[in-house]
């Protein structure tokens, strides 16, 4: 829900149960003074009644009051000396209505004989009133309402636009770009600290994410460069000709060592540069194209492996992403799903509908083929497997929300490369 | 002066002695590229700075620079730049520990000719400057003649003792890279990075270059050539007279 639809639904509520508060209490206050009014009115009348018996003794429904207005009845239930005021209706005689009175009850003695005494008083006027003055106060209270809820609206529209400003620009903030967050002004003090506070948190994200970037090129640099010192020495040493077999064996142990390093080197700074998102390139990818193209690099080692290709492309796959990163994940794969193949094995390459699949023939795996995309993990303990080439490829897919599976049945080594549902387009 | 082997690369060499210069900070590793490059007959020139680069570049003339990129005192594209100004014939190789994409196009546009990424074999980059050499002085189109092998550059063709040997893609590089690298022993990884790129790490490049290094042996027997290809025991092979 948005700042402002919240804030509006929270002021909107509020303001209906004041509003119908303060409404109730109006026509609470309204009917009160009215009925204090008649009521004051009726007890003068009883006084004049009171009066009239005691000088006349008698009592004739005389023109003195008026046809309703007053019922003296013989009474012959218990006599209280309680006057008491209750609300009735009564049969109107010319209109085929019932019409609200306020009636007065109280007992008297005439002529040494008990009564019952009703005196009346019409409240169809002060009802009426009582109507007229509460439509009113609905009417405008109602206006009042949506006045100020239009007003308020407007108003927090006003306030928060440079809040949403803002919040545009921190979303289009990227922080691997040189670029430096730069927020609106505003003449509201809590906005302009905020905006000083997330400009200073963005060139601090760009300067430790430059920094970090800055330091993998740099261990980069310092590790290639006496590993290039140590290769060169190492195929001086070869060239010089007069080795024993053991100096042989021993410098070609040192070659393949510094080799090694170097490719695991690579391959661990490859990993970090793709998890702290140094490739931003993106480009559409069609990945059954690319595979094809990817495959006349192998073309020699498959021959040589006498490996047979079976390619079945159902659909297009397209994805927007590094073409680098790619490249390097085809490769991968390719070059994981050659390496592990038998000599007359099976390559078989599947594109379809939002996946790409790449199986091969080899050997029943021993271990939890999910656990081969963890770094160092490898089936074999040959020395010439790295373990990192599936994890790469699992980071580069992670970073593009693609999902991976491995799965190896019987012979058969099936790694799937999907994009989430949802995400195909 | 030098000990030019007996390939005819010589044949201008001799002539004008090509000369490199080395713009390296890493002593040790521009005295190993000095001392192969050295051994094919090369006049080289080390420049361990960036201001000595600099004024070297402003007195001599150089074939080939040979440029790290990253050095103390300075940017190695600067270096470049000024090269492209005061002496567009010179050819330029990058040697970098940088392997980012950016680098290799940034290089490319101002002009260097390769790029190397560090680690590299001695024996890659001497095959490299010669090529670069012989693109710069004979746009390509000379012969590379040595004993009875001769390698038509442009046509890709191959002739031992005059007889046309018909080689496969690969076979051709592998040659063309024995020839660049005549009397060095070459390891197996060397070549196989040579022919399919560091992409392919695997025993079966080995296998692979095994199964090729035969097949360019026999097809050279077949037209009467000599076996050059001498294996050496655990290392590799390497194409000599001797």
């Amino acid at each position: 829900m948005k700042l402002l639809q919240k804030t509006s639904r929270i002021y909107l509520l509020a303001s209906l149960v004041i509003y119908f508060v303060v409404g109730i209490a109006f026509y609470r206050i309204i009917r009160t003074m009215i009925y204090e009014e008649v009521e004051s009115r009726l007890k003068v009348e009883k006084r004049d009644f009171e009066t009239y018996i005691s000088i006349h003794n008698t009592w004739e429904s005389n023109s003195y009051f008026v046809e309703n207005k007053i019922d003296v009845i013989p009474a012959k239930e218990h006599f209280t000396r309680k006057a008491v005021f209750t609300d009735t209706l009564i049969h109107n005689r010319y209109e085929e209505s019932l019409d609200p009175f306020r009636q007065l009850t109280f007992y008297t003695v005439i002529n040494g004989k008990p009564y019952r005494v009703a005196i009346r008083k019409s409240m169809i006027q002060s009802y009426k009133l009582i109507e007229a003055v509460s439509a009113a106060i609905i009417i405008f209270l109602g206006l009042l309402m949506i006045g100020m809820f239009l007003f308020h609206r407007s108003l927090s529209g006003k306030l928060w636009q440079p809040f949403y400003d803002s919040l545009a620009r921190i979303k289009d903030f990227d922080w691997t770009k040189d670029e430096k967050l730069k927020l609106a002004d505003s003449n509201i003090t809590e906005f302009n600290e905020l905006g000083d506070v997330m400009e200073k948190m963005a060139s601090k994200m760009q300067h430790d994410y430059k920094s970090l970037r800055e330091f993998t090129e740099n261990a980069s640099h310092e590790i290639q460069t006496p590993l290039a010192l140590i290769n060169a020495r190492v195929e001086q040493f070869i060239q010089s000709g007069d080795l024993g077999k053991d100096h042989t064996y021993w410098i070609e142990e040192i070659y393949h060592a510094s080799r090694r390093m170097s490719r695991l080197n690579q391959g661990l700074l490859l990993l970090a540069k793709i998890e702290n998102q140094q490739f931003t390139e993106l480009e559409e990818i069609d990945f059954s194209e690319f595979v094809k193209n990817k495959l006349v690099d192998f073309e020699d080692i498959l021959s040589h492996k006498q490996i047979n290709v079976q390619i079945q492309s159902s659909d297009s796959f397209y994805k927007m992403m590094s073409p680098a990163l790619a490249d390097i994940m085809v490769a991968n794969l390719l070059n994981n799903a050659i390496k592990h193949n038998h000599v007359n094995g099976l390559l078989q390459i599947e594109t379809g509908h939002g996946f790409l699949q790449i199986s091969n023939s080899g050997n029943v795996l021993k271990t939890d083929p999910e656990r081969l995309f963890e770094r160092f993990k490898k089936e074999s303990s040959g020395a010439e497997s790295l373990g990192l080439g599936l994890a790469i490829v699992k980071q580069i897919c992670d970073n593009y929300g693609l999902q991976i599976c491995y799965e190896n049945i019987d012979s058969m080594h099936i790694i799937r490369v999907r994009a989430q549902s949802g995400t195909v387009k | 002066m030098f000990p030019v082997s007996g390939f005819n690369f010589g044949r201008y060499l001799q002539k004008s002695c090509m000369k490199i210069l080395v713009v390296e900070d890493e002593k040790g590793l521009a005295e190993s590229i000095v001392d192969f490059l050295s051994r094919e007959g090369f006049v080289c020139e080390v420049a361990n700075t960036f201001w000595q680069a600099d004024e070297k570049i402003s007195l001599y003339q150089y074939d080939c620079t040979i440029v790290d990129l990253t050095l103390p005192d300075g940017d190695g594209f600067s270096i470049i730049e000024t090269l492209k100004r005061i002496a567009a014939t010179t050819g330029i190789i990058i040697i970098s520990a940088r392997n980012t994409l950016e680098d290799k196009i940034k290089g490319l546009e101002i002009g260097s000719d390769d790029y190397m990424t560090k680690p590299f074999h001695l024996s890659e980059l001497n095959a490299r400057v010669k090529s670069l050499i012989r693109r710069r002085h004979f746009g390509g189109s000379n012969d590379m003649i040595w004993r009875e092998i001769r390698v038509q550059l442009k046509a890709r063709k191959v002739f031992v003792s005059e007889k046309e040997t018909l080689l496969s893609r690969k076979e051709y590089d592998l040659l063309l890279y024995f020839l660049s690298n005549i009397d060095v022993a070459l390891t197996k990884e060397s070549i196989a990075e040579h022919l399919w790129g560091d992409h392919m790490d695997s025993s079966d490049s080995l296998d692979m270059v095994y199964s090729h290094i035969k097949n360019l042996r026999r097809k050279i027997l077949e037209k009467d050539g000599k076996d050059y290809i001498q294996s050496i025991y655990g290392i590799g092979y390497k194409f000599t007279a001797s």
